[in-house]
C-alpha cells in the first residue's frame, strides 16, 4: 500500500508542462490509463504515447566535449503481445582498442498499471536490475526488463548516451512496427560543428523549426551559437513489411545526420570531415585500413606470380587471381568497406572480412598489371545510400571492379562459388561507387549484365507399359548456376546431391544421371537424367490425365496486398524455359490438350507464354516465363499480380490422353 | 627449478599432440568419408577429478574439414564461467597437402557474452576463434584445458555427431579411489574398462573407433554413441551432497535450490486467499490461481550464478512481475501453498520434436531444461505450464507431454509422466459447404475444429489481431486469390481444449473453364504437400513420436447441368502406423469429397519406412486430384 501512487492531478500537470520540450517524466493520465485500443490503428498491440529525444554536443561528464543524446519514451501496452517492448537494450559502441564503451547513465524505467483493485500504481526499475554486457569488442549493452507489465500498462523509460563519436550523431526513427501518437527530435548543434540532416520515407514532418540559442556552447574560454532544430511528427502509422523488398529502412520515415565538417573549439583548426566526394575520396585515399590497404600489392606478388605464369592474355590472368583468391580465403562474415586487421594478417591466417578479401583481390591484379579498382556499395538488407551527397556510413560492402579491354567486371572473392563476374544478389542494389586512388570517385551500375535463366528440356516416350521413359536436361545459366552450384555443395559429392534430389520424387526411377560443368564456375550448369516416371498404376487403364507441370509448378500467387507502395525488387531480371516433347505409341491420342496463353506485362516488362504443337504421334509443350527487368514500380504491381494468377490458372490444367 | 621443469614438462606435452602423427597425408578410409562433412581423426577427453572443487578437463582434438559444409565444425567455442575457467588453449591448422599454415593460442579467441537466444542476462561467457587455411580438406590440431570448480555433474561425452565420423576417440575419467561414480554406456560397440594407474587412482576408459558419420533420417532417432557419468558424492557452490538415486537428487534440490523461496508478502498472500474465499473445490481454486499468475506475469530470463538451477525468489517475481520458467513456476507453488494447495516443481526435458525421458536408472543433473508444475490432486493429477500466458490450466501440449519428469518433492525426488495425446486426441475435423460458381467462382463457409496437441496450431489466432489472422489463414489455406469475408474463433477453455474457427470465403477462378469444362482441385484446404523422401540403407526404426487424426468434409454444390468427365476417388488404406480414406460421390448437384487420414504413435521397424514413402506418396496424389467436370449433352 505505500508504493501505490495514486494519481490525481495529473491533468494540470501536463497542461503545465506542455510548453517544455521533452515531456515529464513518471506521468500517466487517467485517460492514457483507460485506453484500450488505439483508435487510428485498432489492432496494434501497442501505441506510442509519446518519444522525445534529444541531442546536443556540450561539455560531458568528464570535462571533455561530447556528442549528448537524451532519449524518452512512453509507451501505451494493450495486451500481452506488446510484452516486448516491455524488455529494452541499449546499445553502445566502442571504436577503440581499449574498453571504453560510450558512456550510457541516467537509466530510468517505471511502469504505470492498474492494479488488481483498480488502482493505478507505479513500480519503478531498480538499478541493480539493469545489466550491463559486453557483447563484442565494438558492442556492448545495457538490457533491462521494465516489471510489473500487464494488460493496459504504460512503460516509460529514458536514458542518456555520452559519446565521443562525433561522426555518429543519433539519427532518430520516427516510424516503427508500432504506431506512435507523438514523436519529437531536438537537436543543438554549436557552430563549431556542421552536420548535414537527410529525411527518408513517405511521411511528412508535422514540425520542423529551427532557431538560433545565443552562447549555448562553451568550454575552456572557446563559446559559440547553436543550431537548434525540432523535427517531429504525429499520427504515425506502423510499419508494415511486405514482400520481395530491399531494406524496410529505405521506406521507413526517418532522419538521418552526417557530419561535414567541424572546427575545433580550442585551436581553431578547421576539419573537413565529409563535403563533397573529393573529400570522401581523400580520406579514404589516406585511411589506413581502406587507401593504404590499396597499395600492397607487396604482399601479394610473389603469391600471384606462379599464378599467372605464363599467361599473356589479361582476362586469364585476371580469371586465374580470382579463382586463387577465392580458394585462398574463408569469409569470417564480417561486412565493412574498412579492412579490420589489415590484409598482412588476413592473409596470413587466410581469413577475413569483406575488404581484408576483396581488398587482397584488388591488389593481387594490380601485382598482376591489371587496372583494378574498390566499389562500395551498401547491400540490400542495409538499405539504399544517399545519392545526393556522400554518407559514407551508409555503405557496408566492398568489392574489385577490373577493367578489361572496354569491358568492367565486378568481383567478390567472398563466396568461392561466385563466377568470374557475378556479385551475389545482396550487392545488387542500385549504385555502388568506384573508389579509385589516383582519380575522383564516380557511381557505377551494378547490375546491368546480370540475370537468371533456366532451361528444362525434356523428351519422354510413353511405353505400353504405361511408364514415360526420356530424359530430363536442366541448363542453369548465370546466376541460377551460382544458385544450382549452392545446392550441390550442400553436399559431399554430385552423387549424393542426385540422391537427395529423386528421393523427393519418388515416381521417378533414376536410370542415369550426369552433371556437367560442376566445377567450371563460367559456365552453365547442365544436368541430365535419364529417367523412368509411372504414369498409372492399373494397366487396364485406357484414360489418364497428366499435367505438363510437373517441375517448378507455381500454385500460389508471392502477390496478395492490394495495393503495394513499395517496388518490387528481384535484383534482377529472370527467364524460365520449359519444353516437353512425348512421343506416344500408336493408339493413343491426346483427348485434352493443354491450355495454351500468351499475355504479356506492359512496356515489355514481362510475359508468360505457352504453346502446344501437336505432330503425328507425338507433341510439343513448352512455356516460358520472362521478367524483363529487375526491379518493378508499384504502378506495375497490380500487372505483375495478374501475371501470376494467370500463371497459376494454366499450370492448374491437365492433359487428357486416352487408347483407343 | 621449479619453474623450469614445468616449461619442460609443458613443452614436452605441447609438441607431442601435434607430432605424432602425421594425419594430413594419411587418407581417410572411403566408408567414413560417406555423408560426412568431417572428421574426428583424434580426440583425446579426459577428466580427473582431483577432489571435490577441483577438476581438470583436457580435450585434445584433430579433425579435418572436408568441405564447406563442415566449416561449422571448425569453430572453436569455449564457454567460462562461475564454476569453469579455460587454463590453456593452444592449437595449428594445416592444409589440404599437410603444410602448417597457422598456429592459434588463447590470445587469438574473442571473449564475448554466452547469449543464449533467450536471456536479459546470464553471467556466462565464451570465447571463440575459427581456423581456417585455403581451400579443404584442412585439419585443426588444439588442445584445451578446463578447471571445473564443482563435481555436481559432468559433461557426456558423445564425439560423433551427425555428418561427423571419428576416427578414433578416447575418454578417461581418473579419480581417487574413494570417489565413487555411476557411469552409463549407450550405443557403444565396445565396453569401457576401469583399471587402477601407477598413483593409484581408478581410471575408467572407453575408446571409439570408425564410427560412420551419422546421416539425419527422417522418422528417425539418431543413436549415437555416448558415456554419461555422474558422481556420488558432489559439492557444487559451496553446498555438498551425495545422490544414487532420483529419491536422493530431489531431497538435495529441495533442501538446497528449493527451501523457502516460495514466501510471499502477507499482503499478496491475503489477497489471493480472498480471491478463492468463495471456490471449494481445490481444483477450481487452483484453476484461479493459475489464471491469475498468468495475467500478471510474463517470461523474462536471467540467470546468475548457480540461476541455472536455482528459481527467483517468488516475492521478487511477485514484485517484477517477471521470471524464467523456474521462477514461474516456483511462484505459482507459492500462490497455490498460499491458498492450501499442494504442488511440485517438476524438471523436464522440454521439445516439440523429441520426448526426452529423465532416466530412470540413471539418475544426474544435467538432464532436463525446463521447470513445470505438477498438482497431485487425487486420482487427477495435473499439470501446469507457467510459461505461457495464455493456454487453458491443466494443458501441456507437444512441448512437455508423455514423458517422465523429476517432481522435486520436500520428501524427495520422485519421478513422474506427464499425460499422453494419443492420435485421436489430436484431431482436427472440418466441415465444409461450398459453391462453384458459372465463372469458377468458389465461396462457402468452413468450420474447422482443433483438439488435443492440434489446439495450439490455432491458439495464436485467439489472440491474434485480424490483419494478422488473415495473414495465418492465407497461409494455412493457401487458395488462390482466396478472400476470408468473415473469421470466428470460439474456444473452449478447458484442460482438454478445443478451438472452433468459422470461416466464410472465397476465391474467384477457382475453377478453371473452358470448351465448357470445370476443373478444380477437389482438396483445396488439406492436401499434404510434400512426400517423403527415400533412404537408401536405412538404418534407425520408425519412430512416430505424437499422432493425429483430421476429418474433412467438403460439399460442393456445381453449376446444374454438368457430370464427373474423371473417374471418382474411393481409397482406403489401413496401414499399422495409419489410415487413409477418401471418396468422392456425386449427388445430383451436389459433389461430397470425404477424407480421413490417421498417424498412430509407436516405434516401428526399419522396414516400415518404404512402406510409409508409399502410403505418404498414394495421399500425396489422391490429394492432389483434380475434379473434372463437362457439360451434360
Amino acid at each position: 500500500m505505500k508504493k501505490a501512487l495514486i494519481l490525481l492531478s495529473v491533468f494540470f500537470l501536463l497542461t503545465k508542462l506542455s510548453q517544455a520540450q521533452d515531456f515529464a517524466y513518471g506521468t500517466a493520465t487517467a485517460e492514457e490509463m483507460d485506453m484500450t485500443k488505439y483508435s487510428k490503428d485498432t489492432a496494434a498491440h501497442a501505441v506510442v504515447l509519446q518519444e522525445f529525444g534529444e541531442s546536443k554536443i556540450n561539455v560531458g561528464n568528464d570535462d571533455n566535449i561530447k556528442l549528448i543524446y537524451t532519449y524518452h519514451v512512453k509507451i501505451k501496452i494493450f495486451d500481452k503481445k506488446g510484452f516486448d517492448l516491455g524488455t529494452v537494450e541499449i546499445p553502445v559502441y566502442n571504436n577503440s582498442d581499449a574498453d571504453s564503451y560510450e558512456n550510457a547513465y541516467g537509466i530510468k524505467g517505471i511502469t504505470s498499471y492498474k492494479d488488481d483493485n483498480g488502482l493505478t500504481r507505479q513500480i519503478e526499475l531498480e538499478d541493480k536490475k539493469i545489466y550491463p554486457v559486453k557483447e563484442n569488442k565494438h558492442w556492448a549493452n545495457y538490457k533491462f526488463a521494465l516489471s510489473g507489465l500487464r494488460d493496459g500498462c504504460i512503460i516509460e523509460y529514458q536514458y542518456t548516451i555520452e559519446s565521443p563519436y562525433f561522426e555518429n550523431f543519433h539519427s532518430w526513427q520516427f516510424q516503427s512496427d508500432i504506431p506512435k501518437i507523438s514523436s519529437e527530435y531536438d537537436v543543438h548543434i554549436p557552430g563549431f560543428w556542421n552536420y548535414n540532416a537527410s529525411i527518408r520515407g513517405f511521411l511528412k514532418l508535422d514540425k520542423n523549426t529551427s532557431e538560433i540559442e545565443r552562447q549555448c556552447f562553451s568550454s575552456g574560454g572557446a563559446h559559440c551559437d547553436c543550431s537548434f532544430i525540432t523535427y517531429g511528427m504525429h499520427n504515425i502509422p506502423a510499419f508494415e513489411e511486405e514482400d520481395a523488398m530491399t531494406a524496410p529502412k529505405n521506406f521507413r520515415s526517418a532522419i538521418n545526420f552526417e557530419l561535414i565538417e567541424y572546427m575545433n573549439p580550442y585551436t581553431g583548426a578547421k576539419v573537413k570531415v565529409t563535403k563533397e566526394w573529393k573529400d570522401v575520396d581523400y580520406q579514404l585515399k589516406i585511411d589506413a585500413y581502406f587507401g593504404r590497404q590499396l597499395k600492397r600489392e607487396g604482399l601479394l606478388k610473389d603469391k600471384i606470380a606462379p599464378v599467372i605464369a605464363g599467361k599473356t592474355d589479361d582476362l586469364d590472368k585476371a580469371k586465374a587471381i580470382y579463382k586463387y583468391l577465392q580458394t585462398w580465403f574463408k569469409w569470417n562474415d564480417y561486412h565493412g568497406i574498412y579492412c579490420v586487421d589489415g590484409l598482412a594478417k588476413a592473409l596470413d591466417s587466410h581469413s577475413g572480412s569483406v575488404a581484408d578479401i576483396n581488398f587482397s583481390l584488388i591488389d593481387a591484379l594490380k601485382a598482376g598489371g591489371l587496372n583494378a579498382d574498390a566499389v562500395i556499395l551498401s547491400t540490400r538488407e542495409n538499405g539504399s545510400v544517399n545519392s545526393l551527397y556522400p554518407v559514407i556510413s551508409d555503405f557496408n560492402y566492398v568489392v574489385a571492379k577490373v577493367d578489361i579491354g572496354t569491358e568492367s567486371y565486378f568481383l567478390d572473392a567472398t563466396d568461392p562459388l561466385l563466377p568470374f563476374g557475378v556479385l551475389p544478389l545482396k550487392c545488387l542494389n542500385g549504385q555502388g561507387r568506384v573508389m579509385s586512388l589516383d582519380k575522383p570517385s564516380y557511381w557505377v551500375d551494378l547490375n546491368t549484365r546480370q540475370r537468371q535463366k533456366s532451361m528444362y528440356s525434356m523428351d519422354f516416350t510413353l511405353q505400353e507399359n504405361g511408364k514415360l521413359k526420356g530424359t530430363i536436361l536442366i541448363s542453369s545459366i548465370g546466376y541460377d548456376a551460382y544458385l544450382k552450384r549452392k545446392a550441390i555443395k550442400k553436399f559431399n559429392s554430385t552423387d549424393e546431391y542426385v540422391e537427395d534430389l529423386f528421393s523427393h520424387l519418388p515416381k521417378f526411377k533414376l536410370l542415369k544421371s550426369t552433371i556437367n560443368n560442376a566445377d567450371s564456375l563460367d559456365k552453365p550448369i547442365g544436368e541430365v537424367y535419364e529417367v523412368e516416371i509411372s504414369l498409372y498404376d492399373k494397366p487396364g487403364d485406357t484414360k489418364f490425365t497428366f499435367s505438363p507441370f510437373f517441375f517448378n509448378k507455381i500454385t500460389e500467387n508471392p502477390f496478395k496486398i492490394i495495393d503495394r507502395l513499395y517496388p518490387v525488387d528481384w535484383g534482377m531480371p529472370s527467364d524460365q524455359r520449359n519444353t516437353l516433347t512425348v512421343h506416344l505409341p500408336k493408339g493413343y491420342t491426346v483427348e485434352t490438350p493443354p491450355q495454351t496463353l500468351n499475355i504479356g506485362m506492359p512496356n515489355n516488362g514481362g510475359m508468360f507464354l505457352s504453346s502446344y504443337e501437336p505432330l503425328d504421334n507425338s507433341f510439343t509443350f513448352s512455356n516460358v516465363i520472362q521478367f524483363n527487368k529487375g526491379i518493378y514500380s508499384n504502378v506495375e504491381y497490380p500487372y505483375l499480380k495478374e501475371l501470376y494468377n494467370k500463371i497459376i490458372q494454366t499450370e492448374k490444367g491437365e492433359m487428357v490422353f486416352s487408347k483407343k | 627449478m621449479k619453474k623450469i621443469l614445468l616449461l619442460i614438462c609443458l613443452l614436452i606435452t605441447g609438441s607431442k599432440i601435434f607430432a605424432q602423427q602425421n594425419y594430413y597425408s594419411q587418407p581417410i578410409s572411403k566408408d567414413l568419408l560417406y555423408g560426412a562433412n568431417a572428421v574426428i581423426r583424434d580426440e583425446e577427453t579426459s577428466v580427473e577429478v582431483k577432489d571435490l572443487t577441483d577438476v581438470v578437463y583436457r580435450v585434445k582434438k584433430v579433425i579435418t574439414i572436408l568441405n564447406k559444409n563442415g566449416d561449422n565444425m571448425a569453430p572453436i567455442v569455449v564457454e567460462h564461467d562461475k564454476f569453469k575457467a579455460v587454463k590453456s588453449i593452444k592449437g595449428e591448422i594445416y592444409n589440404a597437402v599437410g603444410t602448417r599454415t597457422g598456429k592459434f593460442s588463447e590470445s587469438n579467441f574473442e571473449d564475448v557474452s554466452g547469449y543464449d537466444g533467450f536471456s536479459l542476462f546470464n553471467d556466462f561467457k565464451i570465447k571463440h576463434y575459427t581456423p581456417a587455411t585455403e581451400g579443404y580438406p584442412y585439419t585443426i590440431a588444439y588442445e584445451i584445458e578446463y578447471q571445473f570448480k564443482q563435481t555436481l555433474f559432468f559433461y557426456d561425452w558423445e564425439p560423433a555427431r551427425v555428418s561427423l565420423a571419428v576416427e578414433n576417440a578416447t575418454y578417461t575419467f581418473t579419480c581417487k579411489p574413494d570417489f565413487n561414480i555411476r557411469y552409463k554406456e549407450m550405443h557403444l560397440p565396445e565396453k569401457g574398462q576401469v583399471t587402477t594407474n601407477s598413483s593409484g587412482q581408478t581410471v575408467y576408459s572407453w575408446r571409439l573407433t570408425n564410427i560412420k558419420a551419422f546421416r539425419s533420417e527422417p522418422f528417425g532417432e539418431a543413436h549415437l554413441p555416448k558415456v554419461k557419468i555422474s558422481p556420488q558424492s558432489f559439492s557444487y557452490g559451496g553446498m555438498k551432497g551425495a545422490f544414487t538415486t532420483w529419491q536422493d537428487l530431489g531431497k538435495w534440490e529441495y533442501d538446497h535450490l528449493l527451501i523457502n523461496r516460495d514466501q510471499l508478502s502477507p499482503e499478496t498472500v491475503t489477497h489471493v486467499q480472498e480471491m478463492v474465499a468463495n471456490i471449494t473445490d481445490p481444483k477450481e481454486k487452483a484453476k484461479k490461481i493459475y489464471e491469475y499468475m498468468q495475467q500478471r506475469t510474463h517470461y523474462v530470463s536471467v540467470q546468475i550464478g548457480i540461476g541455472g538451477f536455482q528459481p527467483f525468489l517468488a516475492a521478487d517475481v511477485d514484485q517484477l512481475n517477471y521470471g524464467d520458467c523456474k521462477g514461474l513456476v516456483n511462484y505459482t507453488h507459492a500462490l497455490l501453498k498460499a491458498v492450501g494447495i499442494e504442488s511440485y516443481y517438476c524438471v523436464v526435458t522440454a521439445g516439440k520434436t523429441q520426448k526426452t525421458s529423465m532416466m530412470k536408472d540413471f539418475p544426474g543433473m544435467n538432464q532436463g531444461n525446463h521447470a513445470i508444475l505438477c498438482l497431485p490432486f487425487k486420482n487427477d493429477t495435473t499439470w501446469a505450464e507457467c510459461t505461457s500466458q495464455t493456454i487453458p490450466f491443466g494443458y501441456l501440449g507437444d512441448f512437455t507431454d508423455d514423458r517422465a519428469v523429476l517432481a522435486v518433492t520436500p520428501d524427495g525426488g520422485k519421478l513422474m509422466h506427464t499425460p499422453k495425446y494419443s492420435a485421436d486426441d489430436n484431431l482436427r475435423s472440418r466441415k465444409a459447404e461450398f459453391v462453384i460458381g458459372d465463372d469458377g467462382k468458389l465461396s462457402g463457409t468452413m468450420v474447422t475444429i482443433f483438439k488435443g496437441t492440434d489446439y495450439e496450431n490455432r491458439e495464436k489466432a485467439l489472440t491474434d489481431n485480424n490483419t494478422d489472422r488473415i495473414k495465418g489463414l492465407k497461409s494455412a489455406y493457401a487458395i488462390n486469390n482466396v478472400t476470408f469475408e468473415s473469421v470466428d474463433f470460439k474456444e473452449d477453455k478447458s484442460p482438454h481444449p478445443a478451438i472452433t474457427e468459422s470461416l466464410k470465403l472465397s476465391a474467384s477462378d477457382f475453377a478453371t473453364t473452358s470448351d465448357g469444362r470445370f476443373n478444380f482441385p477437389v482438396n483445396p484446404v488439406n492436401r499434404l504437400n510434400t512426400t517423403l523422401r527415400e533412404v537408401r540403407n536405412r538404418v534407425s526404426d520408425v519412430h512416430i513420436i505424437r499422432g493425429y487424426t483430421i476429418y474433412d468434409e467438403i460439399t460442393y454444390t456445381l453449376p446444374k447441368g454438368y457430370h464427373l468427365d474423371s473417374k471418382t476417388i474411393d481409397i482406403n488404406i489401413d496401414k499399422p502406423f495409419g489410415n487413409y480414406t477418401a471418396t468422392l460421390t456425386l449427388n445430383g448437384n451436389q459433389l461430397i469429397y470425404k477424407r480421413k487420414s490417421q498417424l498412430k504413435q509407436g516405434t516401428f521397424s526399419g522396414d516400415t519406412y518404404q512402406d510409409m514413402v508409399d502410403f505418404f506418396q498414394t495421399v500425396y496424389d489422391a490429394d492432389s486430384y483434380n475434379v473434372s467436370l463437362v457439360k451434360n449433352n
